[in-house]
């Protein structure tokens, strides 16, 4: 083997080097990011299936405001809103809050689903009609409220 | 560095998509979602907000909100169709001295451009966040349908917010290149692309060099809005039925159906059916009332047939406009979200008696194809190779075809599977079938059948002297190792004598196309019979192996058991031998099942016999002590 030759081989050789190592370092890495994009799947399902509990305590919730006052003392109901004071605390450990409602509207938070006419200044919350929550401070579901409307 | 995105700019939803790590992929917004609902508003707070934020606020808000502005974009305010569109707004609206349309958004008049400027605004900033790098080049897609002054607006559009726009291609187009379709020969392609609200036929003509638009059709209002419409109505009707109370007047209560509705929709594209359940739904004098029915994909088919069939008539005259013949078409690519029910995939599938490419999700195929075209346009212009197409360079191949070795009853054991990317290698420790086996034959096969006299045998080679012993005991560990070129070198190794054997396989990739397609084919045709075949051949071994553990109990323990028994299991394993001789697998089963239940009784003898002796003995003395010590 003539110099030529062997500066070729050498070229070579440092060129698979340096590819083989290219591709290892790859590997380490796309590990490492799928580790990343596992953690973010995993996150993501919880968020999920978080969300599809929701409408449970909404149906609970439009429960409670059917009952009258004076039978929420009975042993029965007494227990059955025990059940959904126990929902929502299995929620908050999750990490779900419940968005504030006041008066004004912000549509970060809320969705507007319908007007009220008269009911006070105009463009302000006049009802919230389901809550909204945030979960690790980003909102998965804004509430829903009515909005007031100036008689004209 | 600087990213480029391909942004699906829709009439009623935005998506975009750029390449990361050498992929193509529609990325969320800021709001955590792929789908940027196109439209924009100015709220009574004097904000501008876009997308998602926009749509929330729109009910109160609704002269400031700005949607389908799509419809308007390059067209003249004067055009029939804009007049009748325009008719359907809740916005004001005006022709512009260039007779385009402007559109009123608080005290000020924007153009169809620049509203459309604001929706690319939202997703270059968004983008920008979520790659934490800066945009600087984009593909927008657009109709097939769109004239030249439609193309020139959207352009425009790109360019007041801020990118530089390198083309604006038809979004069919952009779902064939998505699926990477005509880069080797010319292809006729069809895109079936079912939205939300509009239904869209395509046919294309791709070369490699080439798209031509050969047809292009469609359904301005059929879309998956009218399926969940249906469920709604069928809803509405039978709590009518049931309740004699018309939902229909109570906007929130038909709110709460329209989002049931489409979640049914969504669940019956998995499931064979699903529970729409709404507590409290609305109440009369009578107290509360509850709506919870159960809705079958039968039932959802049967109500949505003709959405369906609609569509398929539209594509079957599209091509009747081109004198095509289904035949002629290659392939056909779904796009659209309404796309994702069963039955809709079904329905294409028969017409064109082919199945439909669906691998990329149909929401983002258009921004995903963008994307490709978008980075492919750049590394043109920066004289390099597009990211993500390095596979060029250093071309790894996949394995075909399955490669294994025949195991005892003419198994074929799988050691690669297909679609494993070479080099690589894999092994597993086997062991001998019979007692005193001094040597092993090692059958290579390649295939996807169960049965090894089913598949190709690459070679074969004997591992002898292994040292006598019983069945199960030595260990042979194979080895199967194939190179970047496809060279296969398989080794059996003793580990009690490390003794080897090998042999070395070349072009286990290198089939042709036609040997790989047609032993895949047979391995789909075959499948059932051969999972049947599979399984007698595993009863069969199970059966054996009892047998002979049976016989080997009795030889060890005859002494300790009664003669009534060991008769017994006797005749048991002489009937379970006789049934192994036929095919008949319940037979087997149910033999095999027989002898180890009396070989339980003999568990339970043995366990009997010294526990009564230990009974003998057992004084509180004796425990004492034991414990003692």
């Amino acid at each position: 083997m003539n110099k030529k030759e062997l500066e070729e081989c050498e070229k070579k050789k440092q060129e698979f080097f340096a590819g083989w190592q290219r591709e290892k370092a790859d590997f380490i890495n796309y590990k490492k990011k799928e580790g990343e994009r596992l953690t973010e799947i995993t996150e993501a399902m919880r968020e999920n299936l978080l969300l599809r509990i929701l409408p449970v305590l909404d149906s609970f919730s439009l429960a409670e405001k059917t009952i009258p006052e004076k039978e929420k003392e009975g042993k029965n109901v007494k227990g059955l809103l025990l059940i959904k004071k126990q929902l929502k605390e299995f929620l908050k450990s999750e990490g779900i809050e419940e968005i504030p409602c006041g008066k004004e509207f912000n549509p970060c938070l809320h969705e507007a689903v319908g007007e009220v006419v008269g009911g006070g200044e105009e463009g302000t919350i006049a009802e919230e009609v389901e809550k909204g929550y945030q979960f690790k401070e980003t909102v998965i579901r804004p509430a829903k409220v009515k909005i007031n409307k100036s008689k004209s | 560095m600087t990213k480029v995105l391909g942004i699906d700019l829709g009439t009623a939803i935005t998506k975009y998509a750029s390449i990361v790590n050498g992929e193509p992929k529609a990325l969320e917004n800021r709001e955590g979602s792929i789908l940027t609902p196109s439209i924009v508003a100015l709220t009574k707070g004097g904000e501008r907000v876009v997308g998602v934020l926009a749509q929330r606020q729109a009910v109160t808000n609704p002269k400031n909100t700005v949607s389908s502005i799509k419809r308007f974009i390059g067209r003249r305010f004067s055009d029939p169709e804009v007049q009748k569109e325009l008719k359907l707004l809740s916005y004001e609206t005006k022709e512009r001295q260039d007779g385009g349309v402007e559109i009123k958004m608080g005290d000020k008049w924007y153009t169809a451009i620049e509203i459309s400027s604001m929706i690319l605004q939202k997703i270059k900033a968004d983008a920008e966040e979520k790659l934490g790098e800066k945009i600087a080049s984009v593909v927008i897609t657009c109709p097939a349908n769109f004239d030249d002054s439609q193309r020139k607006a959207t352009k425009a559009a790109g360019e007041i917010a801020g990118l530089n726009v390198l083309r604006v291609i038809n979004e069919p187009t952009a779902a064939a290149l998505a699926y990477g379709f005509g880069k080797k020969e010319a292809k006729k392609v069809l895109v079936y692309d079912f939205g939300g609200g509009t239904f869209d036929v395509t046919v294309l003509d791709v070369s490699p060099d080439t798209v031509e638009v050969l047809a292009t059709g469609g359904e301005a209002h059929l879309g998956g809005n009218d399926f969940d419409q249906r469920i709604i109505d069928w809803i509405l009707s039978e709590f009518k039925k049931d309740q004699g109370i018309d939902l229909s007047k109570d906007p929130l209560a038909l709110q709460r159906l329209k989002e049931a509705a489409e979640k049914a929709k969504t669940e019956l594209s998995s499931a064979l059916e699903t529970n729409i359940n709404l507590p409290f739904i609305t109440s009369d004098t009578d107290g509360p009332k509850h709506l919870d029915y159960k809705l079958t994909r039968a039932q959802f088919e049967s109500m949505n047939k003709d959405l369906v069939e609609k569509s398929i008539e539209r594509v079957d005259k599209s091509l009747k406009e081109i004198k095509m013949t289904k035949d002629g078409v290659d392939e056909v690519i779904l796009v659209g979200g309404t796309t994702l029910i069963p039955l809709v995939r079904n329905k294409v599938k028969e017409f064109f008696n082919k199945e439909p490419n669906k691998s990329i999700n149909p929401e983002e195929v258009v921004a995903v194809g963008a994307a490709i075209e978008a980075e492919i346009l750049t590394a043109k212009e920066e004289g390099r190779t597009p990211e993500g197409d390095i596979k060029s360079v250093l071309l790894l191949d996949v394995l075909p075809l399955s490669l294994g070795i025949e195991t005892y009853g003419g198994v074929s054991t799988v050691m690669i599977a297909k679609n494993t990317t070479v080099p690589t290698s894999q092994s597993q420790v086997f062991s001998t079938a019979a007692d005193n086996q001094t040597s092993v034959e090692i059958n290579v096969l390649q295939g996807e059948r169960p049965m090894a006299h089913d598949n190709r045998s690459l070679g074969k080679f004997i591992l002898d002297g292994i040292p006598p012993a019983a069945r199960g005991i030595p260990q042979v560990e194979v080895k199967f190792d194939i190179d970047a070129n496809g060279i296969l070198t398989v080794v059996a190794l003793d580990k009690a004598t490390n003794k080897s054997q090998s042999i070395k396989v070349e072009g286990s990739i290198g089939l042709s196309k036609e040997e790989i397609e047609k032993m895949k084919k047979e391995a789909e045709a075959h499948a059932t019979e051969d999972e049947k075949k599979k399984q007698l051949i595993e009863t069969k071994n199970l059966a054996e192996n009892l047998v002979y553990n049976s016989e080997k109990t009795l030889k060890d323990m005859g002494d300790k058991i009664s003669p009534e028994l060991k008769k017994e299991v006797e005749e048991k394993i002489l009937d379970l031998k006789k049934a192994g001789e036929s095919d008949n697998m319940e037979e087997i089963k149910s033999k095999t099942e027989a002898l180890s239940q009396t070989l339980q009784k003999i568990g339970s003898q043995m366990y009997s016999q010294p526990k009564e002796e230990e009974k003998k003995n057992d004084t509180p003395e004796a425990e004492t002590e034991e414990s003692k010590e």
